[in-house]
């Protein structure tokens, strides 16, 4: 098995820079940990889940599909060779749930096009990045089992390599590496693996929850508590890695100039299902709150889910930005309660 | 893809997010997780700031009003124009007949010289802005 | 504004956002604030489900209704009676805060002479609000340890808006309720840059740092900084009294730069007459709003995201906000046009960037003396005051004193709003935002999802009014007042208690200030938005 340096680890970004848009941790001037281009000066290992999930770099929150020109029609599916540095497991899964979906029965060519343009480079989880972590609930972590082209355990002053796909190996040709022992190396990485699961603690209530929704047990009252408080932001779709619906608007500059695009959108927001007489089947926030988890705890889809609990990959991010706490966590906790 | 860091335009709450962008789209918004008054939170109007900003109906050049309709025109014609009347308009009618409406949507800078030009170069008291409404 | 700055000095909010974790009890009066600005109405929710006390004085059933511990539905404009009958119990009860009303403040003896005149059964006959729940009112807030009094347009907009502001400062006076994390006077801004607009002097009376035009020695260092002969020390017009002047004929040109009063301003009959009696019209803005279709000339400009500037929020915190994409066409960011333009008037602006334009607000604003860019860039804002660049800002105003040296108290009556419902125009109209929808909806409605939630003007109507004028929800009605009427679908909503209708200003299909009273208040020259007189009809 191969390892970097810690060291070389700025030539290997540099290296790999020259021939991919390569997206990773940054640390912006105020402070905030967010992923952006790489540059040498902002980058940093001491990070934390951002906001966003990567999903954003293959179904950007808004992205132009076609353009007419007069008259002229022509299709956007624009793909950069990316490269994303140092996502998490959970993101990971996040992705190959969303690209299941993408690609399941119809082909989605403008995310398509971006996801096979792009270079995965996971940094295996340590630990819990907060107390919002449960991958280990979800199976989807703290170490990548699949999807990555290459998976980075540090371990120290250097950083274990797995190689994932051969467009992963192709990475390594150009940078420097070392070589260690093969088995050696296995149990470094199976060391690091369990002390990591041992530091996320199992959410016992997510379980319950789910066998309390498949019986049909769950009080229906607790949707009404939370859809009293809920503000309608629509930011737990946005920042879930597997959400991907999306609204389509027009742009027409002048007659025979215009553009199509598309937005994310959220089921938590009422006009997602008013239908054109004004009706509503999901009337209340209540309802539509109920909708969201149940989808995702309940009516996932079994190829969708890529071998991981459900359709939550437990990254957290809807109990770290909901302005009013109803996360998946707070949820399955009401639920299961 | 770039990150740049903004202020919702929407209502005082002040809260901070990137936005994304591919050379001049925009295309997409990242709340600022450690900002003090949203901590990576929006609303239903901040997470969706970005899509005004490419309507096809913002204006993208001065316009003058010839023979009763609004003409496209050159920024060096219209600022003289605007130069021209507001001077005037001064001369004949002294300072006292201008007005100048100022902004709660535009920056601190912008704001700071409006009222510099309103009372520096035209001599006028008579800047104010929609607080009040 | 002027209401906070006669009691206690300064004009703003007196606590931050931060505070609003800390604090044991919120009254909210006049703001609906998880729609209007949401990430504090979530923090009110979360404090709640903590353990804090909420007590909502508001006559609509708003989405805070869910969380109070006692909600008081007053009669619309009725805020002062309510207020002063909040303080005549605590003050008989003994609650007020000796100490800090000995200590800190003037005037009290005055106070008490008015409040006095304002029992809880008096009280009752105004507003409508029983005696029980008024004493339960005054005694939660007197009791809490920390309370935050939190306000917006439903306080300001009346034409007795100032003395609405003093009542609020009055009462947390008297309880002590200021000068400590967690407490204060809070006046919510309705947009991104209210306080900024205001602490950089887009005011007729004052420059930046509210500091007064009329003040000779002011003047004096003005002139030295700008290097001009002679500036005007005379108080400027008020939007309002432009738009008087207009209509008069004394004002001849308007430079209107980033606003829409054709959609926003109270009577829009009245300044439609106001914006064509002008020479000439100058409209600077991103879209083509009503206003600028009126103008002679219109000069594009760029948006947030196409320049770089600074903002100050509603907790005085100025944050840097960048330029992530040059502008569509021609547009120029607003401060390039103004250089330019003072440039070609005979006085030479040639700042290169913000950058620039902010050190010159640090030399002639002391409350902006320590912000700079370098300060902002590396941060999350700085809370004015920040007088120098080792400041580092202030969360919380009136510490150890007012900025005024001691508060005072400024008792006021009630007075009604100024066109009460009559036999013929029969309900109270109020108006405000809706969540979906921002001001007159130049960008929310060009956004998809937005216009979508909300695509039309609603008129909120209470199911007893909507049964007996045969009112169906959906349904188109007429809305009439004595300046005009507009058409637009009935919502029927326990939210608006009766005799009461409720909408919007966002929409140019049904614009609700065709009418709004121009009535204002006298002072600070706040239009009446929350209280006109109309009557409702179903249409066939």
């Amino acid at each position: 098995m191969k390892t970097l340096a810690k060291k070389d680890l700025i030539k290997a970004m540099n290296i790999w820079a020259q021939k991919h848009d390569v997206l990773s941790p940054t640390k912006t001037a105020p402070g905030d940990c967010i992923f952006d281009t790489f540059r040498e000066k902002t980058f940093t290992l001491d990070y934390k889940k951002p906001p966003l999930s990567p999903k954003a770099v293959f179904f950007p929150h808004s992205e132009v599909t076609f353009k007419v020109e007069k008259n002229e029609y022509r299709e956007i599916v624009s793909a950069k060779k990316m490269l994303i540095f140092g996502l998490r497991a959970c993101d990971m899964m996040g992705i190959l749930q969303a690209s299941s979906f993408m690609s399941r029965d119809r082909k989605d060519v403008y995310y398509n096009a971006k996801r096979n343009a792009a270079t995965t480079i996971v940094m295996a989880c340590p630990g819990p990045q907060n107390e919002t972590c449960f991958c280990t609930t979800t199976r989807s972590g703290p170490v990548a089992q699949k999807g990555f082209d290459l998976q980075f355990y540090d371990v120290g002053d250097a950083f274990l390599i797995e190689i994932g796909t051969s467009r992963g190996e192709e990475l390594l040709s150009a940078i420097p590496l070392a070589d260690v022992d093969e088995s050696q190396a296995r149990r470094q990485i199976e060391e690091f693996k369990q002390k990591a699961i041992r530091s996320i603690p199992e959410v016992k209530s997510f379980i319950k929850a789910m066998n309390k929704l498949k019986d049909g047990k769950a009080d229906e009252k607790i949707w009404d508590s939370f859809g009293q408080k809920c503000i309608t932001c629509g930011g737990c779709a946005f920042v879930c890695p597997t959400c991907t619906c999306f609204n389509v608007y027009d742009h027409q500059s002048s007659p025979g100039n215009g553009l199509r695009a598309r937005t994310w959108d959220a089921c938590l927001y009422g006009g997602f299902t008013r239908e054109a007489s004004g009706h509503n089947p999901r009337a209340s926030q209540a309802l539509r709150l109920k909708r969201r988890h149940e989808h995702k705890l309940l009516h996932f889809n079994e190829i969708d889910i890529q071998g991981s609990l459900c359709g939550c990959v437990g990254c957290g991010r809807c109990s770290d930005y909901c302005p009013v706490h109803i996360g998946t966590l707070e949820v399955v906790k009401a639920i299961a309660e | 893809m770039r990150r740049t860091r903004t202020v919702c335009p929407f209502c005082g709450c002040g809260c901070s997010f990137y936005l994304l962008s591919e050379g001049d789209r925009v295309t997409g918004i990242e709340p600022s997780p450690l900002n003090p008054v949203n901590k990576g939170m929006l609303c239903v109007k901040g997470w969706n700031a970005h899509e005004f900003i490419h309507s096809p109906e913002r204006l993208t050049t001065p316009l003058i009003r010839k023979h009763g309709s609004l003409v496209e025109s050159t920024w060096d014609e219209a600022l003289k124009v605007v130069a021209d009347r507001f001077l005037d308009i001064k001369k004949q009618f002294g300072s006292r007949a201008l007005a100048f409406l100022s902004s709660a949507k535009v920056t601190n800078e912008e704001n700071y010289l409006f009222m510099k030009m309103a009372r520096a170069a035209f001599g006028t008291n008579n800047v104010d802005h929609c607080a009040r409404l | 504004m002027v209401g906070l700055a006669a009691t206690f000095g300064s004009g703003a909010m007196t606590n931050s956002i931060n505070d609003f974790d800390g604090a044991d009890l919120f009254l909210v009066i006049g703001s609906n604030t998880t729609s209007q600005h949401p990430l504090i109405g979530s923090r009110i929710i979360n404090a709640v489900k903590r353990g804090a006390k909420l007590l909502l004085i508001d006559p609509r059933e708003i989405q805070l209704a869910e969380f109070a511990d006692l909600h008081l539905r007053h009669d619309i404009g009725t805020d002062v009676a309510v207020l002063n009958g909040i303080m005549n119990v605590i003050i008989e009860e003994g609650l007020d805060d000796k100490e800090f009303v000995e200590t800190r403040t003037e005037g009290f003896d005055q106070l008490k002479d008015v409040v006095s005149k304002y029992p809880p059964r008096v009280v009752e006959k105004i507003s409508g609000i029983n005696s029980h729940d008024l004493k339960k009112a005054a005694l939660m807030y007197a009791k809490a340890d920390k309370a935050m009094l939190v306000y917006a347009m439903g306080i300001t907009q009346h034409t007795t808006g100032v003395d609405n502001v003093k009542t609020c400062a009055n009462l947390a006076m008297l309880t002590g309720h200021l000068g400590r994390p967690s407490t204060g006077v809070n006046p919510l801004r309705g947009q991104n840059n209210v306080q900024g607009a205001c602490d950089m002097g887009a005011l007729p009376n004052v420059y930046s740092g509210y500091q007064p035009v009329t003040d000779l020695a002011v003047k004096k260092k003005f002139e030295d900084a700008w290097g001009v002969a002679a500036l005007n020390d005379k108080v400027g017009l008020t939007i309002i009294d432009m738009m008087i002047a207009a209509q008069k004929g004394g004002l001849k040109a308007l430079y209107v730069m980033g606003e829409n009063p054709l959609m926003s301003d109270p009577d829009t009959s009245h300044i439609e007459h106001a914006l064509s009696n002008l020479d000439f019209l100058v409209v600077q803005d991103i879209f083509l709003s009503e206003t600028a279709a009126k103008a002679d000339v219109v000069l594009p400009a760029a948006s947030f995201a196409e320049k770089e500037g600074t903002y100050t929020n509603t907790e005085r915190r100025v944050q840097i906000s960048g330029k992530a994409i040059s502008s569509p066409g021609l547009a120029r960011p607003d401060w390039q046009i103004i250089c330019e333009l003072s440039t070609l008037a005979g006085y030479p602006m040639n700042y290169k960037s913000p950058v620039d334009i902010m050190k010159d607000i640090n030399a002639v604003t002391p409350s902006y003396a320590g912000i700079t860019y370098e300060r902002l860039e590396r941060g999350y804002g700085l809370q004015w005051p920040c007088i120098n660049e080792d400041h580092p800002g202030t969360p919380y105003l009136h510490k150890d004193k007012f900025s005024k040296g001691k508060g005072t108290f400024i008792p006021c009556e009630f007075k009604p709003v100024v066109e009460m419902p009559d036999e013929e125009y029969d309900f109270m109209l109020t108006t405000g935002r809706i969540y979906y929808q921002y001001h007159t909806g130049t960008m929310t409605r060009r956004t998809s999802i937005l216009d979508r939630e909300a695509p039309a003007a609603l008129v909120e109507i209470n199911p007893e009014d909507a049964k007996k004028l045969g009112i169906k929800n959906n349904e188109i009605v007429e809305l009439t007042s004595r300046r005009g009427s507009i058409k637009l679908k009935a919502e029927i909503t326990k939210r608006v208690p009766q005799n009461v209708v409720f909408s919007t200003f966002h929409f140019h299909e049904s614009p609700v200030n065709i009418l709004t009273s121009p009535a204002y208040d006298p002072i600070a020259k706040i239009p009446e938005y929350k209280g006109c007189a109309v009557k409702v009809r179903r249409c066939a």
